[in-house]
């Protein structure tokens, strides 16, 4: 044992030349950034999943164009399992980026994760208001598609402000853009195009992320 | 250039394999974070007696700052880059770019 010990020493100790100083500095730094980096795409993909996937089965329940039909129950299961899968999924990730560590970015990520359940809570409780004082039924649903695209845009603007991320700003912009033209689709386009502008725009990204190579923290 | 052992400019405390592995562990941290002894361990793939006595290196030359704790009663100990550790870090990359070969003048 401690002639182990005095082998990886020595090997530890040996004197380095400029060049493989810097060559090992940068080779660490990739290293470190990989090992406590999140893989981020799994913030994107679940939910463009539950978008896509979800959202379009919701609306194959209508009668449209496209000659699928799917039951209501079965579209309504699909949508429930995935958009439960997704939530976990970013939560369990969120939880273990932060392990072992504490501090200033620790903070501002807990305040972030939390944005997004105190936001939909709010918007769960403005909309079930208005909704109550009574809306046709449409509208009732343009309402939920379409608020809810706008606060995951803007929770996306404010995580690319926080996290200095041009690429998820502009999903944000997208986000936004989507649950505005999801309005003036009308009941079912506005499923149509949460699921394919959304959803697609969503998977894009944890496309985009997979193939990022891993960055430094800001 | 053959530059073997202690080079001349360039921090004895820092120029070593695993402390400066250690140091760009730490600088790599979001500035003022904290990272436990066992998650900064995992990153390293170092023995924790290694990681201590490289640790308590960097900590008497005042680069590092050892928070020890408690979380729900079990002892817990955070590692953070000092300032003066960090501009320690910083100088010895630059005094080691000096002792680069210059490199190809453009056009030359």
């Amino acid at each position: 044992m401690s002639a182990d010990e005095t082998g990886a020493r020595l090997d530890e100790d040996s004197p380095l030349s400029a060049e493989e100083s810097l060559a090992l500095i940068e080779r660490q730094q990739r290293e470190v950034h990989r090992r406590l980096g999140v893989n981020v795409a799994l913030f994107y993909g679940p939910w463009g999943a539950a978008y896509l996937l979800g959202f379009g089965a919701i609306f194959l329940t209508y009668p449209t164009a496209v000659a699928v039909r799917l039951p209501a129950a079965v579209a309504i299961a699909i949508t429930v399992v995935l958009f439960a899968s997704a939530v976990v999924i970013t939560a369990v990730t969120g939880a273990r980026a932060g392990r072992g560590l504490r501090g200033p970015s620790q903070a501002a990520g807990a305040m972030y994760g939390w944005s997004w359940g105190l936001g939909f809570c709010a918007l769960g409780v403005v909309n079930t208001g208005v909704t109550r004082l009574g809306l046709p039924d449409d509208a009732v649903t343009l309402l939920w598609s379409g608020s809810s695209l706008l606060l995951v845009g803007v929770l996306y603007l404010g995580g690319g402000a926080l996290f200095q991320d041009r690429f998820q700003y502009g999903l944000g912009a997208w986000m936004l853009l989507s649950g505005a033209v999801s309005v003036f689709a009308g009941v079912p386009g506005n499923f149509a195009v949460v699921a394919l502008a959304g959803g697609g725009g969503l998977l894009l990204a944890a496309g985009y992320f997979a193939l990022r190579p891993p960055r430094p923290r800001p | 250039m053959s530059a073997i052992g202690s080079m001349p400019g360039l921090d004895p405390v820092i120029h070593a394999q695993a402390r400066l592995r250690v140091m760009v562990a730490l600088a790599a941290l979001t500035a003022g974070d904290q990272i436990t002894f066992p998650r900064l361990q995992q990153l390293l793939d170092m023995t924790a007696g290694n990681l201590s006595t490289h640790l308590r290196k960097l900590e008497d030359a005042g680069y590092v700052q050892i928070t020890k704790t408690y979380q729900r009663r079990t002892p817990v100990t955070y590692v953070a880059l000092t300032s003066p550790g960090l501009r320690a870090f910083e100088d010895y990359i630059a005094a080691l770019r000096l002792l680069l070969p210059p490199t190809e003048q453009p056009g030359g």
